[in-house]
């Protein structure tokens, strides 16, 4: 082929030009670490990399859901464990307050009874960020009211929650809800922790009685349906708090999981996306010398031609 | 038989000969950078010979023409790959500008206040794709805490955001589409100029032309480089014309023939601003096959149209069920009916004012007066997995994450094409270099061979005056 005086500098230019753009790329790559970054460099590899990051996003979001549930799960945990103290105290006191205690001492421990109902009155009224625990979805009202006479006795307590709880995600279309409502007398739905038909738990009213009970004397009342009614109230507050400590266990176990799928993720963005840095710098490093050759063996030629030659 | 007087005007032109020779280098010389320049030569022939005893006797040599070292075929090859690769090109920076419109990337390094995910090693994405999930994470949060005024305006934020990016998104399409149309009608002013110019040259190289053996080659060289300029605007069918004009149409309809300039191009409104090409009197409409008006028109009708489209499906199907679910739930003061989102595309969707004014009226519970539900949350929530018929049964992302790999897909196509283009069209240039491209070398021997040409013919000027003065001594 014919070389003319343009066909060195034409062509010098075209092999600088596309080594720069790839030691450009190459440096980018270097740079960033990473083979794609726009949806140009590889367009499926951009599709594919999208889907997990926003799978990787719920995912975190689904932890932070999580984190959130066993926050509300540690509240209701430490309210239950009051109320089981309060039950097992009355438990002591239906025990102890039999025939052969006299009515003073029997006065004394009717007073206990009421005491005790208001600490319980006061640990299912638990607020955690200004949302009452137990009333259900009516978190803006405190589930249980609860009314005395001239005398400090405990008359009846009342509960104005609902028996509905609000359930949020905690993976992809699974939903739970790490709270427990105050009552439920419907026969279906969550259990209620105080009150709940099926299973024939109904603390504050058992506890009223109890308490009335004691103040008329009626030891055998007490022995024959007090006993037995704060059996099964204590019986419903160990399966909450069964419950609860198995709600946090599945919580713990969501969260590993999710945990292991991030980084599962991580790998596989990892490989779609990452440049190898030593084949990144050993071809960077091959270009950047292919350019320096280009640069001096072009400066020999085009400086010489026949002018050199001719006087 | 010359004769001395015979040999002495054949000396002469001898040397007028060599000097042309010198003329010709020292032009190519000149021209060594000129763009578009093909070298040429001078024609010489021994001149007509004389009868003699001897049979035909030589009588020395002319100069008979400067002729011009040109491929045709190479050049007609030239012209249409020109258009092939203007069309690219333009679809590229087309293309390009689409891409950094949608503010798409990958950022693994990205860091910022909603970086659990980057903290975890995914990285961040950015653009639409960025703020969609976080939207949806919000809608996560406050279902966790429903009451929350502070997750309410954390959702707020994030929807205001997302609102934002698709606003800003189908603003910079609009505008990049408009541009497009712009640029257009200035390729089209452009096109205009080189075929008045390829006219006016027709008509310079006929009269050049006429009556003489020789060619304007210089003139045919400012017509070849006009009609490449032409050609990477449009792609033109070239006719040579024995009196050395060139017809060109485009489309098949004549735009120049010979000196004549029969119509020149206008953009025209094709309907709904989509501005095309017509013969500005013929009113023909053309359909461009080339050049870069095509892929201009070309990435402006299919790729970009399409990824605004598809912006606008998303954004409208995203109002449309978030605020189908959002309107049966209650706030906090239990207002109800209330929309999310309003607009209806990509272009006027915002979060609704009532809700941005007052975040607790954003409608989370699905029972009338239970504050602490989150049902409606949830099903807004969940949404973000939902696969929607409208967007041909892909989730929000989904769907997104498709329109981003099309545009990808059609950007990194076009960059492989032009690529390949590019190699095909240097190699024709390196062929037409080989052939038309002047040689200093070459020319530098040209110039010592007419030199020393010029001088022996000198020295025979001066052989035939000694011989002269012999003969006029032979009489004393």
């Amino acid at each position: 082929m014919r070389v003319t005086a343009n066909t060195f500098p034409n062509s010098l230019l075209n092999q600088l030009n596309s080594l720069s753009q790839r030691q450009n790329k190459l440096q980018n790559q270097a740079a960033t670490g990473q083979l794609v970054q726009l949806p140009e460099d590889d367009p499926v590899a951009m599709r594919r990399v999208l889907d997990m990051q926003a799978e990787a996003k719920s995912v975190g979001q689904y932890q932070r859901n999580i984190a959130r549930h066993q926050e509300l799960a540690d509240a209701s945990f430490n309210s239950i464990k009051s109320l089981k103290k309060v039950s097992d105290r009355v438990r002591n006191i239906s025990i102890s307050a039999d025939g052969l205690k006299s009515q003073e001492e029997l006065n004394l421990y009717a007073k206990e009874v009421t005491e005790l109902i208001k600490t319980a009155v006061q640990a299912a009224n638990t607020k955690n960020r200004g949302d009452y625990l137990f009333s259900g979805t009516l978190s803006d009202q405190p589930p249980f009211v609860m009314a005395t006479d001239a005398n400090g006795n405990v008359t009846g307590v009342t509960y104005q929650g609902n028996t509905t709880l609000a359930e949020s995600e905690i993976a992809t279309g699974i939903t739970l809800s790490a709270q427990n409502v105050g009552e439920n007398s419907s026969g279906s739905g969550p259990r209620g922790l105080i009150a709940d038909s099926r299973v024939g738990a109904d603390f504050f009213n058992h506890l009223i009685a109890f308490q009335n009970n004691l103040l008329a004397g009626d030891t055998a009342a007490i022995e024959a349906t007090d006993r037995v009614n704060l059996g099964q109230d204590e019986e419903n507050f160990l399966y909450h708090l069964g419950t609860n400590g198995a709600i946090q266990s599945r919580l713990e176990a969501t969260d590993a999981m999710a945990a292991n799928r991030t980084d599962t993720l991580e790998v596989l963005v990892s490989n779609e996306t990452d440049a190898d840095l030593a084949q990144t710098l050993v071809r960077l490093n091959q270009t950047q010398t292919a350019y320096q050759a280009a640069l001096q063996s072009a400066g020999k030629i085009l400086g010489s031609s026949l002018l050199d030659y001719l006087r | 038989m010359l004769g001395l007087f015979g040999t002495l005007s054949l000396a002469n032109r001898s040397l007028q000969t060599q000097r042309n020779g010198t003329e010709v280098a020292g032009h190519n010389l000149a021209n060594v950078n000129t763009k578009g320049y093909s070298r040429q030569r001078v024609g010489i022939e021994t001149s007509l010979t004389v009868p003699s005893d001897m049979g035909p006797q030589g009588t020395g040599a002319d100069a008979v023409g400067i002729y011009q070292l040109r491929d045709a075929l190479i050049d007609r090859q030239i012209v249409n790959e020109t258009s092939v690769r203007g069309a690219y090109e333009s679809r590229q920076r087309a293309l390009q500008f689409g891409q950094a419109a949608l503010g798409q990337q990958i950022d693994r390094q990205a860091t910022g206040a909603e970086g659990a995910a980057a903290a975890s090693g995914v990285g961040g994405q950015h653009g639409i794709a960025e703020d969609m999930s976080a939207l949806f994470s919000a809608m996560q949060s406050l279902s966790t805490s429903p009451t929350s005024v502070s997750e309410r305006q954390v959702l707020v934020i994030k929807a205001q955001s997302l609102a934002t990016q698709f606003n800003q998104v189908s603003t910079r399409l609009d505008t990049l589409r408009t541009s497009l149309s712009d640029s257009l009608a200035s390729d089209v002013e452009q096109a205009n100029i080189a075929l008045a110019d390829i006219a006016k040259l027709n008509e310079q190289i006929v009269a050049a032309e006429l009556g003489t053996t020789g060619k304007a080659n210089d003139l045919r060289d400012i017509r070849q480089t006009r009609i490449e300029d032409l050609a990477k605007l449009v792609r033109i069918e070239t006719t040579a014309n024995s009196n050395g004009s060139v017809d060109i149409a485009v489309d098949g309809v004549a735009l120049v023939s010979g000196p004549n300039l029969d119509d020149t191009l206008e953009t025209y409104d094709a309907g709904g601003g989509q501005f095309l090409v017509r013969t500005a009197t013929g009113g023909t409409a053309l359909n461009i096959a080339g050049g870069s008006m095509q892929g201009t028109i070309d990435a402006r009708d299919t790729d970009l149209l399409a990824m605004q489209t598809q912006i606008d499906t998303l954004a409208s199907t995203l109002i449309s069920e978030v605020n189908a679910v959002h309107a049966g739930g209650y706030g906090l003061t239990g207002t109800t009916g209330e929309d999310f989102f309003t607009g209806t595309d990509a272009s006027d969707i915002a979060m609704n004012a009532a809700l941005v004014n007052s975040p607790s009226m954003i409608q989370a519970s699905g029972v009338a007066g239970a504050v602490g539900d989150n049902s409606v949350m949830v099903q807004m929530a969940q949404l973000a997995d939902k696969a929607h018929a409208g967007l041909t049964n892909q989730t929000f992302l989904e769907s997104y994450g498709q329109s981003v790999a099309a545009l990808g897909q059609a950007l990194n196509g076009t960059n492989t094409q032009l690529a390949n283009q590019q190699i095909v069209e240097s190699m024709l240039l390196r062929q037409r270099d080989a052939v038309s491209g002047v040689s200093l070398d070459e020319e530098m021997t040209d110039l010592i061979k007419f030199q020393r040409g010029f001088e022996a013919s000198a020295k025979l000027i001066t052989t035939i005056d000694e011989m002269l003065e012999t003969v006029m001594n032979l009489k004393r």
